[in-house]
């Protein structure tokens, strides 16, 4: 089937967007590099503390106005920007597969993912309306205003690109506020074109920021006195010990999406053939590269003939998985985003078969369509009699690795879940509502599915995680967002 | 080589439809008694294309099984375009239009029916195009019978 063809063509060199211009920063470039072909296709700049404290200083003048300015006007901007991010669905989305890697489909999915954020924010003058009671006491009214409360900062993590800032920034201008975006390094090009985007809809110079850059523009926005919140997707380590520590001291209001390691059970009474498809797309989708991709595999029951007949059949479908170009339609599995998390990944399946673990499907040679370079590709790979207290089993990998594990019945398999520090994702697969509704009242986990692989919240629900998968108290997305960049401004009122 | 992901099975779609399109119009040209009813395909294949994109676009996300949600054998639909050399061409002609749709219809039918729990929406987008194709094959076949038994009067005369 067809290769699509690739929007970046040439070596573009990001700028960072301050104020409405588009500024060349001072700080060292470093390569964007496609993990498919292993060509430069951008350099971004390691942006300067000063170029951030310059992007917060044009939020902040930005701020007064903007904020002036009525929600039904706010969102008509938002409404021209959703009409833009339509127009140019196909090329963002080949752009992030471009510089992440993940399949066509997965770029599409998440280009529509982002957008449904857009949707979502245009609803602002219904969204951010107060509430009021007459007669509190006996001529005395009171009410409520959500006010917005300056500048935030929104901090990107690799894996999406393109849907992750989304979660939060659309909400974050939407309820007034004026933003400065951080996207991962790595992967800088699908919020460069979001920005020009931004900018084409004609959102006033200020109200949206970019500065690309690495930890150091992550420090600096932490301590920045003229931020009020932040939030961030990427690991637990650096959520918890970093950002909401930081954000802590600094007096932050912050949003801390974090690591995982989901457990998906498997109940013998499950629809088998439907089950494994979406394993499939739950483990091995993205590369694995997701917070809320599955990791452990969880078979319930002692009946072995079930066990043995699921196992083959789950092998036998991930081992026909096309690994490639994810511009190649054909392909179901692009490669990780570059060698370094290829290489950690590969350490942890070689732990994993120290520690006990049977290998059922070696992902670490896989056959690549297209004759690519296999720097950055892996395989799936099926592991068997995991240990959940190993690192493979209980660490998060974030890699096509599926690690099956066995229990007696539901309770031990709820209990193995929640006994794991993370709590994002965890998913059950039976067509018993009882099993279901125990497993979800039980299960300690911030998003949960029923007979779904993939437990991602629509735009209008927030973005849960629970444990060491979230640090907190509101999440991104629909109206916790919009509580989490407002400010309640109460009114109480008597006339003499 | 099997198709198995949306974005594969939704240019093959695509392709179909595009492809019988201009069939079509070219057909409408050939046989001007009935220039409008092939026209009219041809137009609402495009119709037909515009709905596919609109819903694959609309319900494409990570949390849907883009990657497996097909097992299709596109040799299998490999629609025969040529136009044919005939006395009577347009019974040729109406016979190879309903070939066409008869195996536009199998296709959207095993496609919807494979994808029916994984991708949201789109097999009820491709059942919904199949029940519009079984329409013109009640068209197409009405239209035979009357051409066909128009060619037996003719051919009693002689």
């Amino acid at each position: 089937m067809a290769i699509l063809e690739e929007p970046i063509k040439e070596v573009k060199t990001v700028k960072n967007y301050i104020g409405g211009e588009w500024v060349e920063s001072k700080g060292d470039l470093v390569d964007v590099v496609n993990p498919a072909t292993c060509k430069t296709i951008a350099k971004v700049p390691i942006s300067t503390s000063e170029e951030l404290n310059k992007a917060v200083e044009a939020a902040k003048d930005a701020f007064p106005e903007w904020r002036k300015t009525p929600p039904p006007a706010r969102s008509r901007l938002l409404f021209r920007l959703k009409e833009l991010l339509e127009e140019n669905f196909e090329e963002v989305s080949r752009i992030q597969t471009q510089e992440h890697g993940k399949t066509i489909d997965e770029s599409r999915g998440e280009t529509r993912r982002g957008i449904e954020n857009v949707e979502v924010a245009c609803g602002i003058p219904t969204l951010m309306q107060g509430y009021y009671s007459e007669d509190v006491a006996s001529g005395i009214d009171e009410w409520v205003i959500p006010t917005p409360l300056g500048v935030f900062g929104i901090i990107g993590p690799f894996n999406f690109p393109w849907m992750i800032p989304l979660w939060s920034a659309p909400y974050a201008v939407a309820t007034g506020n004026c933003i400065v975006v951080k996207p991962s390094s790595e992967v800088p090009l699908s919020q460069d074109r979001l920005a020009e985007l931004v900018e084409e809809a004609g959102f006033p110079p200020g109200v949206w920021n970019v500065v690309h850059g690495g930890r150091s523009v992550v420090s600096a926005m932490l301590d920045h006195p003229e931020i009020e919140g932040i939030t961030f997707v990427g690991s637990t380590p650096t959520g918890r010990d970093v950002v909401y520590k930081r954000c802590g001291e600094t007096g932050k209001r912050v949003i801390a999406q974090c690591g995982a390691k989901n457990f998906m059970t498997i109940m013998p009474d499950c629809n088998v053939d439907r089950t494994i498809a979406s394993m499939m797309t739950s483990f091995f989708g993205n590369a694995g590269q997701r917070c809320l991709s599955a990791a452990n595999c969880v078979i319930v029951g002692e009946d072995a003939a079930f066990y043995n007949m699921f196992v083959e059949k789950v092998v036998a479908m991930a081992s026909k998985i096309r690994v490639g170009c994810g511009l190649d339609e054909s392909v179901q599995m692009g490669p990780l985003r570059d060698r370094t998390k290829k290489e950690r990944v590969m350490a942890y399946i070689e732990q994993g078969i120290k520690d006990g673990a049977k290998v059922l499907l070696d992902g670490r040679s896989p056959e690549i369509v297209g004759g690519y370079p296999e720097a950055c590709f892996l395989g799936a790979t099926i592991l068997k009699d995991v240990d959940p207290n190993s690192p493979v089993g209980s660490e998060e990998i974030f890699g096509p690795v599926m690690s099956i594990m066995r229990v007696r019945d539901l309770d031990e398999a709820i209990e193995i879940a929640n006994g794991n520090p993370f709590g994002n994702g965890h998913s059950i697969f039976t067509t018993s509502g009882k099993h279901a509704r125990h497993f979800q009242y039980s299960i300690e986990s911030g998003n949960v599915g029923i007979n779904i692989g993939i437990v991602a919240p629509m735009a209008f629900f927030p973005f849960s995680g629970m444990k060491d998968s979230f640090f907190g108290t509101l999440h991104t997305q629909g109206r916790e967002a919009i509580r989490f960049f407002t400010e309640s401004k109460v009114v109480i009122q008597r006339w003499f | 080589m099997r198709l198995h992901t949306a974005s594969e099975g939704i240019t093959l779609a695509k392709k179909l439809e595009n492809d019988s399109a201009k069939y079509y119009e070219e057909e409408a040209e050939r046989l001007p008694e009935v220039t409008e009813l092939f026209h009219a395909f041809a137009k609402e294949n495009k119709r037909n294309v515009t709905y596919i994109e609109r819903t694959y676009y609309g319900v494409i996300t990570d949390a849907i099984e883009a990657s497996y949600c097909f097992d299709l054998d596109p040799s299998g639909y490999l629609l025969d375009l040529q136009f044919p050399d005939s006395e009577d061409i347009r019974v040729t002609l109406i016979e190879k239009s309903l070939e066409i749709e008869k195996l536009i219809i199998t296709f959207y039918t095993e496609a919807a029916e494979q994808s029916e729990s994984l991708m949201a929406d789109i097999p009820r987008a491709f059942v919904l195009i199949a029940k519009k194709r079984r329409r013109r094959v009640c068209q197409l076949e009405g239209l035979l019978a009357e051409l066909q038994s128009c060619t037996y009067e003719l051919n009693s005369r002689c």
